[in-house]
């Protein structure tokens, strides 16, 4: 299982070597994004990089004709998935640190938050998905994400008083802790359906 | 005599192809060569092998063992070496060696690299840049460098040029010579199957039309060439798929015993190699061959 883990590290090494420029990037020039947005960048960067390589067929054949079971594959991708981004989140608060960019815990928080919602919702999606369209699809989720965010946001904070004052009513650990519970359960679903969607699937 | 791969009545359809009725047997310690046209399932029947497919019908026993619950066994012992290739394009063999190795218990490193010196691969050059015949050299090495008992090869040979492919031939012949080893492999050289097979297992349209050892086959086929005069509808019935032309008729038939005893010297009884079997083959009538 470790090596299936591994695995993401070798066959992107080179986006690695791009992955530190680009966060670097966000914290100079990206003065105008929350904090929390570039933590679910960093966050998002190597999981999904490493899943656009597994979309080819070929590495399906490959991974399944290795001593692997089909539950071990999808377990490593959703136990790599959090592994990476924690790594990931990691090194960006470090370089949040160093470079002197402020940021605060809840951005941390949502910034993981958002991430693994994105991850379970995507992952089983991708599974789903024919090979080939899973870039594209990433492509155009991530425009999509990023365009819609601030209006949502927006929207949320115009007309939706009553439910923001409701949010801020509710003690600040109730909130995180419900979130946490949400977050949880959505992870675990979407671990089951790629499971199910996996176990079916032929190469 | 055991069997390595056992099939019983495997079905698996698909919306413009299935696989029916399919028994296939895998003898421990040989080579069997699988034969038939593109098309014909054997990519189907490798892949159920690999647990790639699950069967809609029927069992696939490897080792003796189902695919549920005893995956990892099952893969651990065996090799594998795909038509096309399965490898990261963009990584070099170091790298691959670096996802493949760890998987297998019994991976061996030396045996890897000597491999790799045989086959003369390069490490640091990434996988695209191979060509077919280094991509197939890869695949091998991997499949060799864990002592894998069953080997399982699609279209090894193909777009190896002629004298790696004796080379190749030669170091599968050696593999086999402990009498632990399996070779189980598809090709469209027949004369590869003529050098090294033990079995010859041939499949066509989803069924399988013979699963038999060389001799058998060499004795029982035979291509029989006459005069048209000959050919009634008795006579015809001998016959696999006859084909007339000005000079005469020439014909496959499985049985050349019979024919003999029945025409005799009426007709020339010549050795069917298989790849006239599977040229006649194609074109008959019937398919109880």
């Amino acid at each position: 299982m470790i090596n299936l883990i591994r695995r993401d590290l070798i066959i992107q090494k080179f986006q690695l070597y791009v992955f530190i420029p680009c966060i670097l990037f966000f914290i100079f020039f990206g003065s105008h994004l929350s904090a929390f947005f570039i933590f679910v960048f960093a966050g998002f960067f190597i999981p999904i990089n490493a899943y656009s390589y597994d979309e080819k067929a070929e590495t399906n054949i490959l991974l399944n004709s290795l001593p692997y079971t089909r539950t071990q594959i999808i377990a490593s991708r959703y136990i790599g998935a959090i592994f990476y981004m924690t790594v990931s989140i990691g090194i960006a608060v470090l370089l949040f640190y160093v470079f002197n960019r402020p940021f605060t815990w809840a951005d941390i928080a949502i910034g993981v938050g958002i991430t693994l919602t994105m991850f379970a919702f995507a992952f089983p999606l991708f599974y789903l998905l024919k090979p080939g369209h899973i870039g594209t699809a990433v492509t155009i989720g991530f425009i999509l994400l990023v365009i819609l965010m601030g209006p949502v946001i927006t929207f949320f904070e115009e007309y939706l008083t009553p439910a923001v004052n409701f949010l801020s009513s509710v003690s600040t650990s109730l909130l995180y802790l419900s979130s946490v519970g949400v977050i949880t359960v959505l992870y675990a679903a979407s671990w089951l359906i790629s499971q199910v969607i996996y176990q079916r699937k032929a190469f | 005599m055991e069997n390595i791969v056992e099939f019983k009545n495997v079905t698996k359809r698909f919306k413009d192809f299935s696989l029916e009725n399919f028994n296939l047997q895998i003898k421990q310690g040989y080579v069997t060569g699988f034969v038939g046209a593109n098309g014909a399932g054997k990519s189907t029947t490798m892949k159920l092998m690999m647990n790639l497919l699950q069967a809609d019908e029927g069992e696939v026993k490897i080792f003796g063992m189902d695919y549920a619950g005893n995956e990892k066994e099952i893969k651990e012992r065996m090799g594998f070496v795909y038509d096309s290739n399965v490898f990261y394009e963009s990584l070099n063999l170091k790298d691959i060696r670096r996802i493949v190795a760890p998987a297998y218990k019994n991976w061996n490193d030396k045996t890897f690299y000597n491999y790799i010196k045989i086959f003369e691969l390069p490490l640091n050059k990434a996988i695209k840049t191979f060509s077919k015949g280094m991509q197939m050299k890869a695949s091998m090495a991997m499949a060799l460098s864990h002592d894998a008992e069953f080997i399982m090869m699609d279209e090894p040979t193909a777009g190896l040029d002629p004298v790696f492919r004796r080379e190749l031939l030669d170091i599968l012949q050696e593999l086999m010579e402990d009498g632990k080893r399996t070779l189980f492999f598809s090709t469209h050289i027949t004369s590869d199957l003529e050098r090294i097979a033990d079995y010859i297992t041939f499949i066509q349209k989803g069924r399988l039309l013979f699963n038999d050892s060389k001799e058998d086959v060499q004795d029982r086929y035979a291509l029989v060439k006459g005069s048209t005069d000959i050919l009634n509808r008795e006579t015809e019935e001998l016959f696999i798929k006859v084909e007339r032309s000005s000079y005469g008729f020439q014909a496959l038939t499985n049985d050349a015993r019979e024919i003999k005893a029945l025409l005799g010297d009426r007709v020339m009884i010549e050795e069917a190699t298989l790849e006239d079997i599977m040229f006649y083959a194609k074109g008959a009538k019937k398919q109880h061959v």
